[in-house]
């Protein structure tokens, strides 16, 4: 017997443990991507119950369907659109009010469709008893109280879902009711509409039109343009009568319902004590212990990630090079195992002793810490000092996610909501030295120049993140967004979800960054192995001899470092014979050495998720951008740093 | 009387009148897409008129401020808060 076939969506706000629930019921069946062409995350998962065969596609966290951003949009056209059997909405008890308005713009889509009132314990913890029974006869969509992040529930909820889908239950929008002069337009609307075939129904539709919903409007125009004239008219009137907006006064007054059955079926007594999560959202946003906080945690995640990581890198490059002399007594020394060998496996050897040590247990990290919450307050605190650069708190996350490596740093630009930000993060974070640029900085500036040295340059660089900000903020069209985010409850993250979020993110990783680092490293050794190399330190030395008084073979460095920055200093030490710098470089150019080493490009895997996230020509621009301002930079401070007479 | 939400302090609760959305006192486009945009989100969140909001502290140095609204704990940048004009309750 073959099984009968299910689509299922979960759609809810974020941080309602969605995707803790979309774990509980696929297991480990499932795909993360992006949605097609857009780079807003697409969950997808399998699972078999009970003869069903039940995909499920966890939709983005959204507030409402109002069509505001790109995940509102994607959201709304996939319920519509793709018509899945059901919808489960997810919903989170300590703040129902505010999760109900969003169901109730489900419950008009008039959908097949449950509701989960997920993370019951928290409410209760808060004080909060709900009624469910009742909230299922007013709402007329089965509910299903749940405790994702202990599986409780889990598996009523997949009861309710075979049972809702095999009576063909669709919501019923009747009970939502607005103040009668909205009504009243609304009915006058729908006459109009009724008699034509749409994706949304006509209710809902007529509701949007008041509501001035600009892809809505734009699909009506083109079957009747005299509706839209219609109903622009009537929101007037509405707009004439309440003196808000209409779309101000429906969204009122949908809340108005919400905040109604939100009153009727919620019973609330004040807990005696403060909770725990209360006590450490106080501290960690607190005005001044704060700060230290949350300098404290994130230096202590950086130790632990490169020491951790460190020695792990070494290990797994220590097995991987002890494979070399087999190798060679195999394949010999010719041409052609030198290209494969250096240039392929080794290109495989520098992806992975960076894949696995450093930013694996980076992504863990990182969705541990967003997973609990705390990332939303460390935005909170840092948003001021963002928004002197154009941006809001929230790209405070990826800047410092720079620091360890600017390839999660770019893909963590997702967070923020518009296409500019997205894009003005990702220039920033470019500049930030990672790890391997700190190896750098420290290795030769802090051990051969001095330590003050090493933080001048940290400080300088800082500040040149904030001008080139600055100044791309102004250039970059649009106008900056202000910081509005939820800050939810702090809670114990659920571990089955975060590593599976890291594991997802570090295969995308892989995919991008894999094939450009092999390519780059395949086609350095192609022009080692034909002794090509030589000849473009020579060409390259107006630049860097004249301009910039580095040794010749700095060339040749600065397009190895292309492929890792950190390489820059192990063949610093090969081709100049020794690993005491001092000897052989004068302290300045150490210094240029190290600041044309910072800016001068991205390194390749960050060239390919820029590609990857913002298209071939940002990425290009962005990378030509820095070389020419490393360059620049460089040639002044070689020039300048003598005048200052202190080197 | 009514204030912008960042001149309520620590604690002090009010009610939502309106929200201001044009920025440069009609020298400007009235009404640009993404102020439009900045208003329908708070509405989203929760901020419509007549809603009672609670301020419960401010980030140093003019941060961001941190609100209690519908029962949920917000963070609105203070350009942001600044646009949002409420009547403060005794």
């Amino acid at each position: 017997m073959t099984d009968k076939k299910l689509t299922i969506a979960l759609a809810g706000n974020a941080n309602v443990g969605k995707s803790v629930i979309f774990n509980h019921l696929t297991g480990l069946h499932q795909h993360i991507g992006n949605w097609p062409g857009k780079t807003v995350e697409k969950a997808e998962g399998t699972l078999h119950y009970k003869g069903y065969t039940i995909d499920i596609v966890d939709l983005p966290g959204i507030y409402s369907l109002s069509t505001f951003s790109l995940e509102e949009l994607i959201s709304r056209e996939y319920i519509a659109v793709e018509k899945p059997d059901l919808v489960i909405n997810v919903v989170d008890a300590s703040i129902l009010e505010r999760n109900l308005f969003f169901s109730l713009q489900l419950i008009e889509l008039e959908i097949p469709m449950i509701l989960a009132l997920n993370q019951i314990d928290i409410a209760k913890s808060n004080g909060i008893e709900i009624d469910c029974e009742k909230l299922e006869k007013i709402l007329g969509v089965p509910v299903v109280p749940t405790v994702a992040i202990k599986g409780i529930g889990v598996s009523d909820l997949l009861e309710k879902v075979i049972e809702t889908v095999e009576k063909n239950r669709k919501t019923n929008p009747s009970k939502i009711r607005y103040g009668e002069e909205v009504e009243e337009k609304i009915r006058k609307i729908v006459g109009r509409i009724e008699k034509f075939q749409y994706k949304y129904p006509p209710r809902y539709t007529s509701i949007k039109l008041l509501e001035g919903d600009e892809e809505i409007q734009r699909d009506v125009m083109e079957i009747d343009p005299e509706i839209i004239s219609t109903s622009q008219r009537l929101a007037g009137e509405i707009e004439r009568i309440h003196g808000h907006s209409c779309s101000t006064v429906i969204t009122s007054e949908r809340y108005e319902v919400a905040g109604e059955i939100t009153r009727e079926i919620q019973k609330i007594t004040t807990p005696k004590k403060t909770s725990l999560r209360e006590t450490i959202h106080t501290l960690t946003t607190h005005r001044i212990l704060g700060y230290p906080i949350m300098i404290a945690t994130v230096l202590s995640i950086f130790f632990i990630i490169f020491t951790l990581g460190d020695f792990f890198s070494g290990l797994l490059s220590d097995f991987f090079y002890g494979w070399q002399l087999a190798f060679k007594s195999l394949f010999g020394e010719g041409i052609i195992a030198r290209l494969l060998w250096g240039g392929i496996i080794e290109g495989i050897i520098a992806g992975i002793t960076v894949a696995i040590p450093y930013i694996a247990p980076f992504y863990f990290i990182l969705y541990l810490l967003e997973d609990s919450g705390y990332l939303s307050r460390i935005a909170f605190l840092m948003d001021n000092l963002m928004h002197k650069i154009g941006l809001h708190g929230k790209a405070f996350i990826p800047l410092m996610l720079g620091y360890g490596c600017n390839v999660p740093a770019c893909l963590g630009c997702r967070i923020m909501e518009t296409e500019r930000e997205r894009l003005l993060a990702g220039f920033i974070t470019t500049l930030v030295p990672c790890a391997a640029t700190t190896v750098i900085i420290v290795g030769l500036v802090g051990t051969f120049v001095g330590f003050e040295w090493a933080l001048a340059i940290y400080i300088f660089n800082l500040c040149i993140i904030f001008i080139l900000g600055k100044i791309a903020s102004k250039v970059l069209p649009g106008e900056p967004t202000a910081l509005i985010m939820e800050m939810n409850e702090y809670r114990v993250p659920h571990l089955k979800t975060v590593a599976k979020q890291a594991w997802f993110r570090l295969k995308e990783f892989i995919e991008t960054a894999f094939p450009l680092i092999i390519a780059g490293s395949f086609l350095i050794k192609l022009l080692d192995v034909l002794k090509l190399l030589d000849q473009i330190a020579f060409i390259l030395s107006p630049i860097t001899v004249i301009w910039l008084g580095l040794p010749t073979i700095a060339g040749i460095i600065l397009i190895f470092g292309v492929l890792r920055k950190e390489l820059t200093l192990i063949m610093l030490a090969t081709l100049l014979g020794t690993t005491n710098f001092g000897s052989v470089l004068t302290p300045i150019q150490m210094v240029v050495f190290t600041l044309v080493t910072i800016f001068y490009i991205p390194c390749i895997s960050t060239i390919a998720v820029l590609f990857k996230e913002f298209g071939y020509k940002n990425a290009l621009f962005i990378t030509i951008f820095e070389i020419v301002f490393a360059i620049l930079l460089g040639g002044i401070a070689f020039r300048l740093l003598p005048m200052l007479g202190v080197l | 009387m009514e204030l912008p939400l960042t001149e309520l302090k620590d604690g002090e609760k009010g009610t939502v009148t309106s929200i201001k959305v044009s920025k440069g006192r009609g020298r400007r486009r009235k009404r640009s897409r993404s102020s439009w945009g900045l208003e329908r989100r708070l509405m989203d969140m929760g901020l419509t008129p007549n809603t009672t909001v609670q301020v419960v502290k401010s980030a140093p140095f003019k941060g961001p401020i941190e609100i209690i609204v519908r029962g949920s704990r917000l963070a609105l940048g203070r350009g942001i808060a600044e646009r949002v004009l409420v009547e403060v309750e005794k």
